[in-house]
């Protein structure tokens, strides 16, 4: 175009504004595409499945103080308690649960042995009526029976016979087909047989921020502890009614021990994410903000740079532009900046990612999201440039011909 | 006095050389009133932009009250602007955010005088011009006339030794084109020496002497020598 | 002349409000979130007990598997197992010396009434108190002697003491823990160090316990202990095993006055690995640590990443900020130039008029400021609010910070005023001066 050039020239006399508004383009763009990137890896984390039924569950605490207390008949009498309720599912004892932050782990390995290389998983300890109270889905092989399930003294070393996995551990274990996982025998504490039994689809490790979050494995324990979980699922639609009721049964049934914490597991997902829902907000607060300081700033320049050149436009006005040209100039120039500051944008975005992932462990950054970014500040720009173009497209030709 | 011997003006562009004065002499005696009419281009506002000591000369020699202005720096040349001229201007350049007497106060700031002094010169030179009671008022809110009135109340605080006048007229209907003029006479009457660039005539013949100014030289002087000579003497 | 330039610097920001009220929120907002952010960070790696950490040392000892170190070999275990800890506090070879672990328990009140109380507690030795600078309001810390013989005394935390007590002198009193009477010794006032140094392994900006035992009383189970346990080689049966295993779970601090002590302490500490190799324990290269205060808080990275990549964003966002305000301010100051010809004309030189335009980009760099401060002060209230309990604490300004704001705010301002000011100051008079 015959005017790319003309505003080229006259860019180049006013080298120092444009540059500034191009490095205010820059620095948007990079930070802008980098909090972006940040924000939707910390969403894709929370859309991960916790495997569990997480609408219809919740959990309390309780906790035994009195001495001499027979803790296994009152396990028995408690669940016995609570399976009984009316619009309850299921429910268990369990030492950890899911995405609470606190809970247990320990290694398999395939080989028994004090130097053979091991896989760490979360442990949950549970009995067959596991996977149908925190609602996981058994893909292959067979749940618990009522016999396997052993009672653990606190302190105890040995571990029981079986166990069921998640399809991630299994896949950990057993890369080639993770579906040969069943009836294979792996150590546990370095040299204690185990056998998988059954792979579940899904169950999240209580930790968030491990890189072994998907890998758990369901063990059957009954726990002779002093403090424990119960977890409960209920009917659909009916969790919030029987929280409450659940809580005063057990309390008044056994004044020896304190039931606390009674909590939703919607709520413990969304206490496990509060940092990353809390930065994603500050980051967009962010974003946007910068995105409207920018704007703003173009809006600035461009007016004071139309008013100095007030009557350069009323003379292109006498002189036959129309008021489309005089618009489309102004879009030109800004469109011009824009272009020069994306790339040097690009360069930016890319340079910061690196030092974010050298610095923080973040991944790369995808091409997608720079390209968005790209698209995101020409828009932005020709926006904030819309109205002192038109402002300037009003500017009457008659002003030519007017001294001061 | 305002002494110009063999001042010449080049302005150097990238592959252009304008000669804007060459070897420029004027002598202008204490209680003058010169005016300068010429063509436009023909170098009158290079003049007066150096007699007002705006703008440097590339050679020749220049004395303004028998001090070497070349030897100046910028600072001794801001200095000396504010204690000894007084400017005004075709298009007034009042300050537009500034009310009246803010506007006149400009001057005396530099000029380092106290609150007092400046209270009582700012109101005494708005008295002057017949502007006592706008004081407060923004330059927007007045007419032309009104307007070069302040500017000349401006140029005039700091009892300056030198007017220079670039079109004061220029932008001023006739009638008040007159009242301005007859301020500056009352103004000259009272020993202030004036150099009023002008491309009017007519106005030009109010002055007690006129010069004119072609391709950067003085062309002509339109009352000769003797008065000069009685000066040096 | 300074009062005239102020006033001429509000004439121009109020006359041009549009521009100068853009100016200011860019540099307010730019202000506003990097002093949330380095705030964040202040706080979070602020010495949390700046008149002895220099004296506080935290114990490492690698006592992991040879064949698959900790921590990928970077750094040796977290915490001590209970036989280095026992070791080390019999040995008594530092000026103070501290084993600790976390517990929790159960209170009883004696009111019926009241419902029984479940606390965090803090098992840890006599010199906890007087290492670790705790202030006390009633009564104080137990001795060694109760240590060494087992009493159970507690020390409660004034929280505590209020719920159990209503707030009065509670010393000699006595409380039923975890079916045990405990003999109240003292009562904590307020003490709530950022980051809770002396414990980085459970949470490095959780509140201090609710109550405190002697530590011994982990290994009789008088009191529950609980906190990270990390074992690399199967257990025994029983609480006994547990204890005699390799599994870390106690963390040992100690205090030394001189860089010469420091240097004797590590060296008896390789003597004592030495020793231990002699029993087939220590089979890793000997790599023993003693980290005061701020290394073990660097070396635990208790300041989050994610505070730190806020705080590197946000200061590039303040360059975005700033970058704006030097384009509106050239174009303000380029916008003057009739103005600025025209003062040079009445006798201003270039250092006025440098002076002049200087004190109004440092007025707006205050205004900002100002506002940058309150957006701050919004930006942490509203931190605290979106992190919830993590935060708690780490999200107030000081003054150090507040006048940090605002000299931040002043010196950018004035960086982002001097090219344009010096613009303004290069225009050269002769040609504003012509009517256009």
């Amino acid at each position: 175009m015959l005017e790319t050039g003309l505003i080229l020239r006259a860019l180049t006399r006013n080298k120092i504004g444009a540059l500034l508004v191009a490095l205010q383009i820059a620095l948007t763009m990079a930070i802008m595409v980098n909090a972006i990137f940040m924000i939707q890896d910390r969403q894709q984390q929370m859309q991960r499945e916790s495997g569990l039924d997480e609408a219809n569950t919740f959990y309390l605490t309780n906790t035994v103080f009195a001495q001499d207390y027979n803790i296994q008949a009152h396990l028995q009498t408690d669940l016995h308690l609570i399976r009984n309720t009316p619009g309850v599912v299921d429910a268990i004892q369990i030492n950890a649960v899911p995405l609470s932050g606190s809970g247990w782990s320990m290694a398999l390995q395939h080989q028994s042995g004090e130097d053979k290389d091991a896989i760490g998983s979360a442990i949950y300890m549970v009995d067959e009526h596991g996977i149908n109270s925190m609602g996981l889905a058994l893909i292959a092989g067979t749940n618990f029976e009522q016999a396997d399930v052993e009672l653990r003294k606190d302190g105890q070393s040995t571990w029981p016979a079986k166990t069921i996995i998640t399809k991630a551990f299994a896949e950990n274990l057993y890369p080639d087909d993770w579906q040969s996982a069943i009836g294979k025998t792996v150590y546990i504490s370095q040299t204690q047989p185990m056998q998988i039994i059954g792979v579940v689809k899904a169950l999240q490790a209580p930790w968030n921020g491990w890189d072994g979050v998907e890998r758990s494995m369901l063990v059957p324990f009954h726990r002779e502890a002093k403090g424990s979980y119960y977890f409960i699922r209920t009917e659909a639609g009916r969790r919030d009614e029987l929280m409450p009721i659940i809580e005063k049964a057990l309390a008044e049934s056994d004044k020896e021990r304190i039931i606390r914490r009674v909590t939703t597991i919607e709520e413990t997902r969304k206490r496990s994410y509060q940092q990353h829902n809390a930065t994603n907000t500050i980051l967009t607060t962010v974003v946007i903000t910068l995105t409207l300081i920018t704007g703003f700033g173009i809006v600035g320049l461009a007016i004071f740079s139309i008013n100095r050149r007030t009557k350069q436009i009323g003379t292109r006005r006498a002189l036959g532009a129309t008021k489309g040209q005089i618009m489309r100039y102004f879009m030109m120039e800004n469109f011009i900046i824009t272009s020069f500051g994306n790339i040097i944008g690009c360069i930016g975005a890319v340079a910061l990612n690196i030092w974010l992932v050298n610095s923080f462990s973040l991944s790369p950054i995808s091409f997608e999201l720079v390209a968005f970014g790209v698209v995101a500040l020409f828009i932005v720009g020709q926006l904030a440039v819309l109205y002192p173009a038109r402002k300037a497209a009003m500017i009457a030709p008659a002003i030519a011909t007017r001294t001061v | 006095m305002l002494v110009m011997k063999n001042i010449n003006k080049i302005f150097q562009t990238a592959d252009i050389q304008t000669h804007a004065l060459r070897d420029f002499c004027l002598q202008v005696n204490e209680g003058d009133f010169v005016s300068v009419t010429g063509p436009s281009g023909s170098g009158k506002t290079t003049f007066l932009n150096i007699a007002g000591l705006l703008e440097t000369y590339s050679n020749g020699e220049f004395l303004l009250d028998g001090e070497d202005v070349g030897k100046l720096n910028d600072n001794g040349r801001s200095r000396m602007r504010n204690q000894k001229i007084g400017f005004i201007f075709q298009g007034f350049n009042l300050i537009p955010d500034l009310n009246l007497y803010d506007n006149v106060d400009v001057p005396l700031r530099y000029r380092g005088f106290n609150a007092k002094e400046r209270k009582c010169r700012i109101e005494e030179n708005l008295q002057r011009v017949g502007l006592a009671s706008r004081m407060k008022h923004l330059p927007s809110q007045l007419s032309g006339g009104q307007q070069q009135r302040v500017a000349i109340a401006r140029a005039l605080a700091t009892s300056p030794r030198f007017l220079l006048a670039d079109e004061p007229t220029g932008n001023l209907d006739s009638e008040m084109a007159q009242g301005v003029l007859s301020l500056l006479e009352e103004i000259n009457q009272q020993g202030t020496t004036i150099i009023m660039v002008t491309h009017d005539a007519q106005l030009a013949q109010r002055a007690k002497r006129t010069i004119q100014v072609k391709d950067g030289r003085v062309s002509e002087l339109a009352i000769v020598a003797p008065q000069i000579h009685q000066a040096i003497a | 002349m300074f009062s005239y330039y102020l006033r001429l610097a509000w004439i121009s920001i109020i006359r041009h409000w549009g521009l100068s009220l853009l100016m200011v929120s860019a540099i307010g907002l730019g202000i506003g979130t990097a002093m949330t952010t380095v705030t964040v960070n202040y706080l979070m790696s602020a010495n949390p007990i700046p008149e002895k950490s220099q004296q506080l040392f935290y114990v490492q000892l690698d006592s992991w598997d040879v064949n698959d170190p900790f921590d990928d070999g970077l750094n040796p275990p977290d915490q001590l197992t209970f036989t280095d800890s026992s070791n080390l506090m019999r040995a008594k070879q530092a000026f103070r010396q501290n084993v600790q672990a976390q517990a929790f328990g159960v209170i009883e009140p004696e009111d019926p009434e009241m419902l029984p109380l479940i606390v965090n507690g803090r098992a840890n030795s006599a010199d906890f108190f007087s290492m670790f600078n705790v202030p006390f309001i009633y009564g104080s810390g137990w001795s060694s002697q109760s240590d060494e013989s087992k009493e159970l005394v507690v020390v409660l935390s004034k929280e505590t003491n209020d719920k159990l007590f209503g707030g009065k002198d509670s010393v000699g009193k006595s409380i039923q823990l975890d079916g045990n009477m405990f003999r109240v010794v003292g009562v904590i006032d307020t003490w709530q160090p950022k980051p809770r140094f002396y414990d980085i392994t459970t949470g490095a900006f959780n509140d201090s316990e609710d109550i405190f035992v002697p530590f011994h009383l982990i290994a009789d189970e008088k009191i529950s202990r609980s906190g990270n346990t990390n074992c690399w080689k199967p257990t025994g049966d029983g609480f006994k095993a547990f204890l005699a295993s390799e599994c870390i779970w106690t963390q040992f601090w100690v205090e030394l006055k001189t860089p010469q002590d420091k240097e004797d302490y590590l060296q008896f500490l390789n003597a004592y690995v030495g020793e231990q190799k002699q029993f087939g324990r220590f089979q890793r290269p000997i790599d023993n640590r003693l980290s005061n205060v701020m290394q073990w808080l660097e070396t635990q990275e208790v300041v989050a990443d994610d505070a730190q990549m806020m705080m590197a964003m946000s200061f590039m966002f303040l360059i975005v900020c700033l970058l704006n305000t030097v384009g509106l301010l050239l174009a303000k100051f380029l916008g003057k130039a009739p103005e600025i010809g025209l003062r040079q004309a009445l006798g201003a030189s270039k250092i006025t008029l440098f002076s002049q335009y200087i004190i109004e980009s440092a007025c707006i760099g205050i205004l900002g400021g100002v506002l940058g401060l309150i957006l701050a002060y919004l930006g942490l209230k509203g931190v605290e609010g979106l992190y919830g309990d993590y935060m708690q604490g780490l999200a107030s300004l000081d003054t150090n910070m507040a006048l940090l704001a605002v000299g931040l705010a002043l010196v950018s301002t004035i960086l982002a005023g001097l090219y344009p000011t010096w613009r303004a100051c290069n225009i050269q008079p002769a040609q504003q001066l012509k009517s256009q």
